[in-house]
């Protein structure tokens, strides 16, 4: 059965996302729209059980057999936390002969904002006793200048099976230029050793410099083992709840989702692959407000994940990193600091600092009860009124004197009053997330004032007010289940992969003839990945992009590539890369010569999407109570609003606090709500 | 005209609540950030855009850096300027330019270093200053890349740009720039470096006209002055804590300067009366006739200093407060430290590593248990030839990373070239130039040996594919490897070699210019390690294994330095017999180690007799 017939019969699909305390399920039936929700506790030790409760959970709520799903699609965060927290696995390198301590050395730097006296070089996840050196050699252009030595792979094979090492991986010098040498030690290590899980350098990341590229694949390999028996256990455990002819389907890093059987052999690319699906979900929400421009930020209890969309697509970015390492595969061009509704402030240096150290889940900020005593940003917007002490409709009760404890403690440090540090604990916050913003936009030549902001997550609706008044946005829309957003982007999300290739054109372009082997070639690798993913022509866009920059300059800009590998399109192409270089740099060089850099092309595999039912208010007063609000140094009345009883077209004034299951959003006084008819409030300031 | 700095104290205390402190820090922060990564992004030569070999910061008004780089580089780059445009004469929109060093008293130390300053206009008015500089790949000279070891004055350095007004109104004055860029051996890469610099700086005033008009300029000035004053706090009380009442001496010393006059030594004297620090650092060697005089800013020790004393406060911005913590600084006229005009300084980096490496033998004088070991200077070559075909010239770049010192809590950094100045891929080199990397690996052995070892240099093989060409060469404490401290022994040797284990086997000068390479010739480079720390018998068994096993250190420097008995068969530690020669064979030490253990007498007093040693 192809996933065309699928997406149109009458069959449901499962939506999965893992967070650090709740994992999320939703069920949707693709032909209806009708929705059922689950939510049950993670299990951080092995994130399948959770996974599984889960699928139980909401098959009994929606009281559908498991035979009717058809997709189950997944966003997870093995493979981000292994890297992360270094807990990969044992494996092993094998790379060209000479080049043993390219991971030991990196790029010879000690990091620009360090300080060279107290830096302390990082562990590799790759320690070079288990690098192994093979005789071999390709040139820049791919012509073989050393053959390879079989005997030096089938005696590192040796030594690796003796290490009781299953994942290995192979980068060798110019294998982007030709991969002929890692393909052949790829045969040659699984005749040793079937087992072996193998990760080539020419695949996982097919382009110029070894540092990231060896970085690359080795992480790849460190999370190989774990990704893939994790994957193994959704699997079984799938088939177990008797779902078996779903397809199980993991979001990447790039916004798309994928087969598992891709996710095994490369599972680095699910590196971003949560915060990913929760980007794909906020530009689904805002495209029901017809906004193509959008900012979304996604505050979550440790940190806050930014990312720009201008027109359909988030950005996609190669140059980005996990941790400490790069990881130079296209992800989504996510920014991340370490801010949050958990973030602890503190007295620094005569400041307020709020963040990067997080009180988590456990204990929490001070007024959840837990035995938190430090002063967080949640207890600050408790402290000045923005939540109600009653939240969940009463499921949660927050402890306000606690939170008032904590502040108070931090207020006596500083010689600042209690409400002005609780205030402080917000613009700080709100200023480091502003910092962020300014990252993905201004920094990038895009002007914030143009855009909205789509704050999700927990605690991204709390401070959405505040930040796009401070940076004079356009509007800001809160979603409807604005805090569970990457499930919904789980279930619209389209297949996607990204095939890309370094080739070195300069001007005066004389001979393209390179170039267009080159299109053919990742068209044919790009149009064989869709049909493995059982999508038909009519389904499949193949969207192109080249990497051009000056003569002399080291970075690329990748820019949309049309039509065919003519001259005309180069031209068309090397126009837009001036008016980009202009946009995001202030200036571009007309009289220099640009230079092509390399190729990708995302294939795309579109799924139908779901025709999600807009939720209907229930009738009642939505109007559920009132608290007072600290507002410029005063305090004044606030009105609380359910949002599931707010009906079409309501107008709410601010300062309002508008409650749901999942989040609490807070329009500041000056600021309007109104309830669109698709359910998103979009609030905007009054003039 | 004189234009001095006023010491941020005498400013008005602060006043600005701790939210707004912190906001304007970050703000700060982040311009910074912006004008690094837009650099980074557009300049063309790679010395900027991958070894980012550059410098940005922001002054106020009254000339206090409100943030530099972490990076002992420089002095104050905005007072020249002031001298030749005073501020009545400044407009919106103006750039001004110059590498002047001596003219600007070592506000730069070496003519490629190009400084760019914007003044920051509010309501008419100059609150601040914004700057940026950079090291350009070659400024005319007599040799590609203008800093060369040949040179024996500054003209033979490249084009002296007195200060200028580049832009007016933002507008590039093209007569200027075609000068300047008529000098250079590669205009297209000068010319867009300038137009990166350019737009650097612009982004930096768009910035800082943003913080100062979010919260007013007095606001903001009493934050700056905040800002200032925690760094110094600090600075001085730990400087003081570092250096009781007493006096204090250190030197170090430099191989050569390229045309025999080596050895060389620094000479400080450090003297606290417990409210003053004073640095004498006039009992320096003479200037050199080789371009390794550092023409040393008055700010550069106290900024080594101040880094150092700040090392675990990331949270504190390197700014005027890391910059006034020696209060009086002596220098000798001829000196190495303050060489007359016109000397050479194209190879200063040689000498400014070893006022480095000599204040922290100040601090491990006075406290052996804080002293940080040494690291040799950031070593380099360039290959310069010609294209096949097209004849055009090409300049391959090289910085190749040394070993750092180990400090009293962590093994020094292997294979480091100099903070946040990055490689060239293997794979970009092989693109770019006729040139093929044989061997790029860690130079084993080459850390000084200690309970903390210091960090590795590296091997490097470079075969010329391309036609006959010329080399230069940088390699600094082969004589004089960098030292170790409090037990701790000193790093290794390099060497540079041409055509290693074949009949031509030659072995290169370590300081030269216009060495020939012959299309096959391969230039083997290892470079030298960092000093150790602490006893090398106190190191941990399993460390000095994994170093083994990793080829930091062989099997015989396992026994012979860290008395560690390593069975390379089964991959571990002969655990009685490595007790028992540590037992046995325990060395007493001295503070420092360089070729044998000296006190700090013997130590000071070695430096005077080197030469003799030296020819001996």
């Amino acid at each position: 059965m192809s996933l065309d017939e699928l997406s149109t019969d009458p069959t449901f699909s499962l939506a999965i996302d893992t967070g650090g305390t709740f994992t999320d399920v939703s069920l949707v039936d693709r032909s209806t729209g009708q929705e059922w929700k689950a939510k049950v506790p993670s299990t951080p030790d092995d994130p399948s059980r959770g996974f599984v409760n889960g699928v139980r959970s909401v098959l009994e709520l929606a009281n559908v057999t498991p035979e009717r799903v058809s997709h189950v699609l997944h966003g997870t965060t093995v493979a981000t936390n292994a890297i992360l927290e270094m807990r990969g696995a044992e494996c092993a390198l094998l790379t060209t002969r000479g080049f043993k301590h390219v991971l030991e050395i990196g790029r010879h730097d000690i990091p620009r904002q360090a300080n060279m006296f107290s830096w302390v070089k990082p562990q590799r996840p790759i320690p070079p006793q288990r690098i192994f050196e093979i005789t071999e050699r390709m040139s820049f252009d791919g012509q073989e200048i050393t053959p390879l030595s079989e005997e030096d792979i089938r005696e590192a094979a040796l030594r690796i099976r003796a290490k009781g090492i299953r994942s290995v991986a192979v980068c060798y010098l110019h294998s982007y230029a030709n991969a002929a040498h890692e393909r052949r030690t790829r045969e040659i290590l699984l005749e040793e050793d079937a087992s072996f899980q193998i990760s080539l350098s020419s695949e996982v990341l097919p382009t110029y410099r070894e540092f990231e590229r060896s970085m690359t694949t080795a992480l790849n390999a460190y999370v190989m083992p774990l990704v893939s028996d994790y994957v193994g256990r959704l699997e079984e455990g799938l088939r177990a709840e008797r779902i078996k002819d779903a397809r199980l389907l993991l979001v990447k890093s790039n916004g798309g989702v994928t087969g598992a059987a891709t996710i095994r052999n490369e599972p680095v690319q699910t590196a971003l692959s949560g915060p990913a699906a929760g980007v794909i979900g906020a530009r689904y929400t805002g495209d029901l407000s017809g906004e193509q421009k959008l900012i979304t930020l996604d505050i979550g209890g440790t940190s806050a994940d930014i990312c720009l969309i201008d027109g359909a697509e988030p950005a996609i970015t190669t140059e980005g990193s996990v941790g400490t390492w790069p990881v130079h595969v296209p992800m989504i061009a996510i920014h991340t600091i370490g801010a949050g509704g958990g973030s602890i402030a503190y007295s620094a240096s005569g400041g307020l600092a709020v963040g990067p150290a997080s009180a988590g889940a456990v204990p929490g900020p001070a007024c959840y009860g837990r035995g938190g005593i430090e002063a967080t940003v949640t207890d600050a917007h408790l402290v000045l009124g923005h939540l109600p002490e009653h939240l969940l409709r009463g499921a949660m009760t927050l402890d306000k004197d606690a939170a008032m404890r904590a502040v108070e403690r931090l207020a006596q440090k500083l010689g600042t009053g209690l409400y002005e540090t609780a205030r402080g604990i917000i613009d700080v916050a709100n200023n480091n997330m502003i910092g962020a913003i300014r990252v993905v936009s201004v920094e990038k030549g895009y002007d914030p004032k143009e855009f909205s902001l789509l704050p999700f997550g927990g605690a991204g609706p709390l401070h959405g007010g505040f930040i796009a008044r401070e940076l004079g946005m356009k509007s800001i829309i809160v979603g409807q289940g604005c805090g569970v957003l990457s499930s919904k982007g789980l279930l619209i999300a389209d297949l996607r992969s990204d095939f890309s290739r370094t080739l070195l054109l300069r001007s005066p372009y004389d001979d393209l003839s390179q170039l267009s082997v080159l299109f053919s070639e990742l068209q044919v690798q790009a149009m064989a990945w869709l049909k493995t993913e059982g999508i038909s022509p009519d389904q499949a866009e193949l969207r192109w992009a080249a990497a051009f920059r000056y003569e002399n300059q080291g970075y690329e800009l990748d820019v949309p590539w049309e039509g065919a590998a003519n001259r005309e399109s180069l031209m068309a192409a090397i126009k837009r890369f001036h008016d980009q270089h202009r946009q995001l740099y202030s200036f571009d060089q007309k009289d220099a010569p640009v230079e092509l850099a390399g190729l990708r092309v995302s294939a795309v595999g579109r799924l139908k999407k779901p025709d999600f039912k807009t939720v209907q208010p229930d009738a009642g007063d939505a109007r559920t109570g009132q608290q007072k609000v600290y507002h410029a140094g005063g305090w004044i009345d606030c009105p609380i609003y359910d949002r599931s009883l707010l009906a079409t077209d309501t107008i709410i004034p601010g300062p309002a606090i508008i409650e749901q299951m999942d989040a609490t959003t807070f329009v500041l006084a000056g600021q309007i709500c109104i309830v669109e008819e698709s359910g998103n409030l979009i609030i905007r300031e009054q003039r | 005209m004189n234009i001095s700095v006023s010491k941020a104290t005498s400013l008005q205390p602060a006043s600005v609540d701790p939210i707004t402190l912190e906001i304007i820090r970050g703000a700060l922060r982040s311009a910074q950030l912006e004008m690094g990564s837009l650099l980074e992004r557009t300049a063309m030569s790679p010395v900027i855009r991958e070894k980012q070999d550059y410098f940005t910061g922001i002054v106020d008004r009254d000339l206090n850096l409100l943030i530099g780089t972490r990076m002992p580089s420089g002095g104050r780059v905005v007072p020249p300027v002031l001298k030749q445009f005073p501020i009545s004469e400044m407009r919106p929109g103006d750039i001004f330019l110059y590498n002047d060093c001596y003219a600007t008293d070592g506000a730069v130390s070496h003519s490629p270093d190009m400084v760019f300053v914007n003044p920051v206009f509010i309501d008419g008015k100059v609150e601040g200053f914004v700057f940026a500089w950079a090291h350009f790949l070659d400024i005319g000279g007599s040799h590609p890349s203008s800093t060369t070891p040949d040179t024996e004055n500054i003209f033979q350095e490249g084009i002296i740009i007195p200060v200028v007004r580049l832009c007016e109104n933002g507008v590039i004055n093209d007569d200027i720039l075609r000068i300047f860029i008529r000098n250079s051996r590669f205009t297209e890469i000068v010319r867009g470096d300038t137009r990166s610099m350019i737009a650097a700086v612009q982004l930096g005033e768009k910035r800082l006209r943003e913080v100062l008009g979010r919260y007013g300029t007095e606001t903001a000035h009493k934050a700056f002055s905040a800002l200032i004053s925690h760094t110094e706090q600090t600075v001085t009380e730990r400087m003081h804590a570092a250096f009781p009442p007493g006096q204090y001496k250190f030197a170090d010393v430099v191989d050569d300067d390229g045309k025999g006059s080596g050895p060389l030594a620094i000479r400080m004297t450090m003297e606290s009366d417990g409210e003053s620090l004073v640095l004498d650092a006039t009992a320096s060697d003479d200037q050199t006739d080789g371009p390794i005089n550092f023409l040393m800013s008055s700010v550069i020790p106290s900024m080594v200093f101040g880094l150092f004393m700040t090392a675990d406060k990331p949270d504190l911005l390197p700014n005027e407060g890391l910059l006034q913590c020696i209060d009086d600084l002596k220098l000798r006229p001829g000196s190495l430290l303050k060489p007359k005009f016109p000397a050479p300084l194209g190879q200063r980096a040689t000498v400014s590593r070893r006022v480095h490496t000599t204040c922290y033998g100040l601090v491990g004088v006075a406290d052996p248990d804080a002293g940080h070991a040494s690291s040799s200077a950031y070593s380099l070559g360039k290959i310069s030839g010609l294209r096949e075909g097209s004849e055009k010239p090409y300049l391959k770049t090289m910085g190749f990373g040394v070993g750092q010192g180990a400090r009293p809590y962590a093994d020094g950094i292997d294979a480091v070239y100099y903070i946040a100045q990055r490689n060239f891929p293997i794979e970009f080199s092989e693109m770019n130039f006729p040139v093929r990397i044989r061997r790029y690996g860690i130079h084993r052995d080459s850390g000084g040996p200690g309970r903390w070892r210091g960090g590795c240099g590296i091997v490097r093989e470079i075969e010329l594919l391309g036609d006959d060409a010329s080399l230069m060469l940088r390699l600094t404490n082969c004589v004089h490897p960098p030292f170790g401290i409090n037990g701790g022994m000193s790093g290794r040797a390099g060497r540079f070699t041409m055509n290693p284990g074949t009949p031509q086997e030659e072995m290169l000068p370590m300081l030269a210019e216009g060495v020939p390479m012959r299309c096959g010739d391969i230039l083997r480079v290892e470079t030298p390690g960092g000093g150790g720390v602490g006893h090398p018998f106190d190191r941990p068994v399993e460390l000095v294994l994994r170093d083994v096993l990793g080829e930091f250190i062989s099997v015989e420097s396992a026994l012979e330095d860290y008395g560690v008995v390593v069975d390379l068969d089964n991959d571990e530690v002969d655990l009685a017999a490595t007790k028992a020669i540590r037992r046995d064979r325990r060395w007493s030490t001295k503070l420092v180690h360089r070729n044998g253990y000296y006190d700090e007498d013997a130590w000071y007093e070695a430096s005077y007799n080197l030469k003799d040693a030296h020819h001996a």
